[in-house]
């Protein structure tokens, strides 16, 4: 009987190479995958949205997004994924199922996806530009301000996108969650995107 | 063609399925072979305003009743289709 072990990995560990790429000089784009999240999904039972929201409101001190944006927490990021649903993100192990599904317990059902789903951090000068030949969406500041989330395509791939607040230096900060097997080929769309701008690669475990 | 979710917004055709006419109503089981016939196999074929399915699959995964000009392709109205949302049902 053969041995199998079980390692939990990235969904980009082999396509992911940190460091440079692309156009030399300074990078246009920062690529930054995010690991060890938690991430649950909410939906609301038939009829029972009132109350999710109720539920949600006790839980997290804020109300959940009913239109398609993400909401800033004390420790987690509630973003809008369809109508009476919302995805909980938060550093691994901080709001889990076993954490959340006392709440909600008859509103809504829960759903973890923290390992089926990929997080990809997109900042920088030329994030917006290099998003744009991707998307199909205006990301201007003006339409797509901080706090505005998506549920769009990318390359003919589902993915749950918003805007980050600005980086220290004052750029962009766009996330985009993605499923785990679709997540390489989105990447290599991606990196196909930002080579032009020159990008940095690399991964963190820090929720921006 | 764009289509405006009534949840997502202003979206391109690329992530909207097309499922058919909105019209037909599932018969009552005992409607007989005739009613199901109609059903599942016989549909008008609209050179005019159509209501339509469609779903947003590449978006907010809701499915949406669209009234739609098959000669024009101009859209007059969109609305969640019947069970898209919770809220939307026996609320
Ligand atoms: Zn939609």
């Amino acid at each position: 009987m053969a041995d199998f072990s079980w390692d939990i990995r990235s969904p980009l560990d082999r396509a992911l190479t940190s460091g440079p790429y692309g156009a030399q000089g300074e990078a246009g784009v920062s690529l930054t995958e995010i690991r060890n999240f938690g991430l649950v999904q909410v939906m609301a039972r038939r009829g029972k949205a009132g109350e999710m929201a109720k539920a949600a409101k006790a839980q997290f001190g804020v109300a959940a997004p009913e239109t398609p944006k993400a909401v800033d927490t004390a420790d987690a990021t509630l973003i809008w994924s369809g109508p009476d649903q919302f995805l909980v993100l938060s550093k691994g192990g901080k709001h889990t199922m076993e954490s959340l599904a006392p709440g909600f317990a008859g509103s809504a059902s829960l759903s973890d996806q923290s390992h089926a789903r990929a997080l990809i951090s997109v900042s920088g000068g030329k994030a917006c530009a290099m998003l744009a030949k991707l998307s199909s969406i205006d990301l201007h500041p003006d339409v797509f301000a901080v706090g505005a989330a998506a549920a769009t395509s990318m390359d003919h791939t589902s993915v749950t996108l918003w805007r980050g607040k600005d980086r220290a230096d004052r750029q962009s900060v766009f996330n985009l969650l993605v499923f785990a097997t679709f997540a390489e080929s989105l990447w290599h769309t991606i990196l196909d995107s930002a080579a032009e701008y020159g990008a940095t690669i690399g991964h963190s475990e820090e929720l921006a | 063609m764009r289509i405006v979710c009534p949840f997502c917004g202003e979206r391109e055709l690329g992530e909207f399925t097309y499922l058919g006419d909105a019209k037909p109503q599932r018969p009552a089981a005992d409607a007989g072979e005739e009613a199901v016939y109609d059903y599942v196999y016989l549909r008008d074929n609209v050179a005019g305003v159509m209501s339509e399915h469609w779903y947003h699959g590449g978006g907010c995964r809701a499915w949406l009743k669209v009234t739609r000009n098959t000669l024009t392709h101009e859209i007059s109205a969109v609305e969640p289709a019947a069970g898209a949302g919770a809220a939307k049902v026996g609320a």
